[in-house]
């Protein structure tokens, strides 16, 4: 587990010197303050950075959540990717938080009605049929995610925070993969298996 | 444990399908839509002039840093107009101390892991990713303003490789329809001014009319009349023929149209429609079915964005598909490959023209090296389908290079060969330099561990297709 975090931090770290990101100026609010022509002052947001950071922010809660609930599952291959969910999305959310506060984002701090009502199908559920209905659910999560960072990426204009949206993504893509593999092994284990030792 | 997984299965899709139909919020609009512009057009001008400099600055290191792309010509090997020389030499650059035959070596697991992939195998992005849009090389800029008096330079970003390494400009013209005359073009581009003085007696009406509409301006999502765009002037639009400047290429590039959001789509470089004639799918992703299909669509959505919304509003052009796009299709249809005497009827090496070396890059390409499995030469090498070649094996995806996210490249379609002198740089997004680089590139993906002689044969023989 504190592998998992070691190596969340050290992905999570700009690993490469980043260039300075280069939006299209007509996606850009008008009150924007500039530090020079083209470039915003520093935590001067548009409306996509505060809508992605409140989604994400929304959805890293959620993670936390149901893998806190997922440590019911019997599943040893479930129980470790819960446990991965909830300290990178911990990580990520704090990092996510202090960001926003530095632009002055509001962020959600409970579920929103999608999450509830997939913590109360979940919280119903046992063994074999929480498995396949929490991993199926992350597959479905950590796909928007995907897509929310990237949409933030070219579309934002918060510097800091769309270097959050791109230092996060390869985890976000790996936890995909990762999910992806528990199902195919949870629908058919033999098939999984053959495809793992192909990745070899 | 399987039978109750059997039952649990449609237990679990019964709760995903209440709570989505229930609850479930789509992503933001703009994901896959485009936005209106929220500012005026002085402004996002001015902004844009002065992002422009460290823009072109931030991608100039980038392609510094994957490749060099000094002045190494082939000796003695122009390409088929004479007008430029085939630039040789795997130009991608490697880390200090690797080499490609242990690059080879070393498994696609570890090479991932350590992170050893040459950065210049990657997907290449676009000079200005969040923007995207036609960005025309300076040659196409000056020569359609010197004839026709139209702007297709962009305010904000400028064409990035050097002349060295695209294609000769302009270059010939040879026809289906008259394999005698040889290049047809008179040394000049096709234009909207000159078509029919070229073209009168050597086509026919319909071909006629399909090359005038193939050279006729229409608006498109960076060139128009409204705010939203990235030309100084109000502008005329751009031509098919703008980027395959004389149904070849000029190396003019965009973005892929199949993908959203916009940090997801990959640089797309100008093919050449040479050779189109036997060519069953269209679009490296799309595999359209038709040339008509292609023509049509593409105004439909002002070239290249996937787009019918925003293309709408800037004002598009709807071929009427009996009268204009089979006239358009037809023209497309007549153009030919440069000639390659060294071929015979299927495709294959005339021994008695071939060279020793060029004989033994043939054997290469139908053997060890395996590139004949999808460029069949009987079929203008190409195998009109796409593959996968999934070099994500090689590295980990999700990486922002430019603001671009270096994604798999998923199935591509497979490219014609003839000609492929003529024409860099290679890949679906102009990811390599030269055709050594390909070479390089292939001789990894596919883990054929070709010697340097066998790589050399291959360049060798490829520069007679």
């Amino acid at each position: 587990m504190r592998l998992f975090a070691v190596v969340l931090a050290l992905v999570l770290a700009p690993a490469v010197p980043a260039g300075a990101q280069f939006g299209n100026p007509a996606g850009m609010a008008p009150d924007t303050l500039k530090k020079s022509p083209g470039q915003p002052m520093a935590h001067q947001t548009n409306y996509q950075d505060r809508l992605f950071a409140q989604l994400v922010a929304a959805g890293g809660l959620a993670e936390v959540r149901f893998g806190e609930l997922a440590g019911k599952s019997k599943n040893a291959d479930v129980k470790d990717f819960a446990r991965r969910m909830i300290d990178d999305h911990r990580m990520a959310n704090d990092r996510l938080k202090q960001l926003a506060t530095a632009s002055k984002i509001p962020l959600p701090e409970g579920l929103d009605d999608e999450q509830e009502q997939m913590r109360v199908e979940l919280e119903k559920l046992t063994d074999e049929a929480f498995d396949l209905a929490y991993i199926s659910g992350q597959i479905v999560d950590h796909q928007k995610t995907v897509q929310l960072l990237e949409w933030e990426i070219d579309s934002g204009q918060d510097a800091d925070i769309q270097r959050f949206a791109a230092d996060t993504l390869p985890v976000v893509l790996e936890h995909l993969r990762m999910a992806g593999n528990i199902k195919a092994k949870l629908i058919n284990p033999q098939v999984a298996d053959a495809s793992k030792a192909s990745k070899k | 444990m399987i039978s109750k997984l059997s039952i649990a299965v449609p237990c679990a899709f019964v709760v995903a399908a209440a709570s989505l139909s229930a609850f479930s919020d789509p992503l933001p609009p703009d994901v896959t839509y485009r936005p209106l512009p929220s500012q005026p057009f002085s402004v996002v001008k001015a902004d844009d002039e002065a992002q422009k400099a460290g823009v072109m600055d931030r991608q100039k290191k980038l392609l510094d840093q994957r490749y060099d792309l000094t002045d190494h010509p082939i000796p003695g090997v122009m390409m088929t107009g004479g007008k430029k020389a085939v630039q040789g030499g795997v130009r991608v650059k490697l880390a200090e101390g690797q080499s490609w035959d242990k690059l080879a070596s070393i498994s696609p697991a570890e090479i991932r892991d350590r992170a050893l992939l040459p950065a210049g195998f990657l997907p290449l992005p676009h000079v200005k990713q969040a923007t995207g849009g036609q960005v025309f090389p300076e040659e196409e800029i000056s020569e359609i303003s010197r004839q026709e008096g139209r702007d297709l330079r962009r305010f904000d970003v400028d064409f990035d490789l050097p002349d060295r390494m695209t294609p000769e400009f302009p270059p010939p013209i040879f026809l289906t329809t008259h394999p005698e005359l040889g290049d047809v073009s008179r040394g000049q581009l096709l234009t909207i001014r000159n078509y029919y003085e070229i073209m009168n007696g050597i086509i026919t009406p319909v071909q006629m009319e399909g090359l005038r509409l193939l050279l006729t301006p229409f608006p498109q999502e960076e060139f128009n009349q409204t705010e939203d765009r990235k030309v100084a002037g109000q502008s005329m639009g751009v031509a098919c023929l703008d980027c395959h400047a004389n149904f070849n290429t000029n190396a003019a590039f965009h973005q892929t149209p199949d993908i959203r959001p916009q940090a997801a789509r990959f640089r797309l470089d100008t093919t050449s429609l040479r050779g189109l004639f036997n060519q069953q799918i269209h679009g490296s992703k799309r595999s359209l079915r038709s040339v008509e299909d292609f023509t049509e669509f593409e105004q439909r959505t002002a070239y290249f964005n996937g787009d019918h919304v925003s293309a709408t509003r800037k004002g598009v052009n709807l071929p009427d598909r009996t009268n204009q796009v089979a006239m358009m299709a037809q023209m497309q249809n007549i153009i030919d490959f440069p000639p390659a005497p060294k071929l015979d009827p299927f495709g294959r090496l005339d021994p008695s023209l071939a060279t020793a070396e060029e004989l033994k890059g043939e054997a290469v390409f139908m053997g060890k090296g395996r590139c004949s499995q999808c460029h069949n030469p009987q079929t203008s090498f190409m195998d009109n389908n796409m593959h996968d070649l999934k070099l994500e094996r090689f590295y980990k995806p999700g990486q922002t290079v430019n603001d671009m996210v270096e994604l798999p490249d998923g199935p591509i379609k497979t490219f014609t060969l003839r000609g492929i002198k003529d024409t860099p740089p290679y890949m679906h997004d102009g990811r390599l330099m030269t055709l050594a680089d390909t070479v390089e590139f292939f001789n990894l993906v596919l883990g054929t561990k070709l010697d340097q002689s066998e790589k050399d044969a291959l360049v060798a023989y490829l520069l007679v297709l």
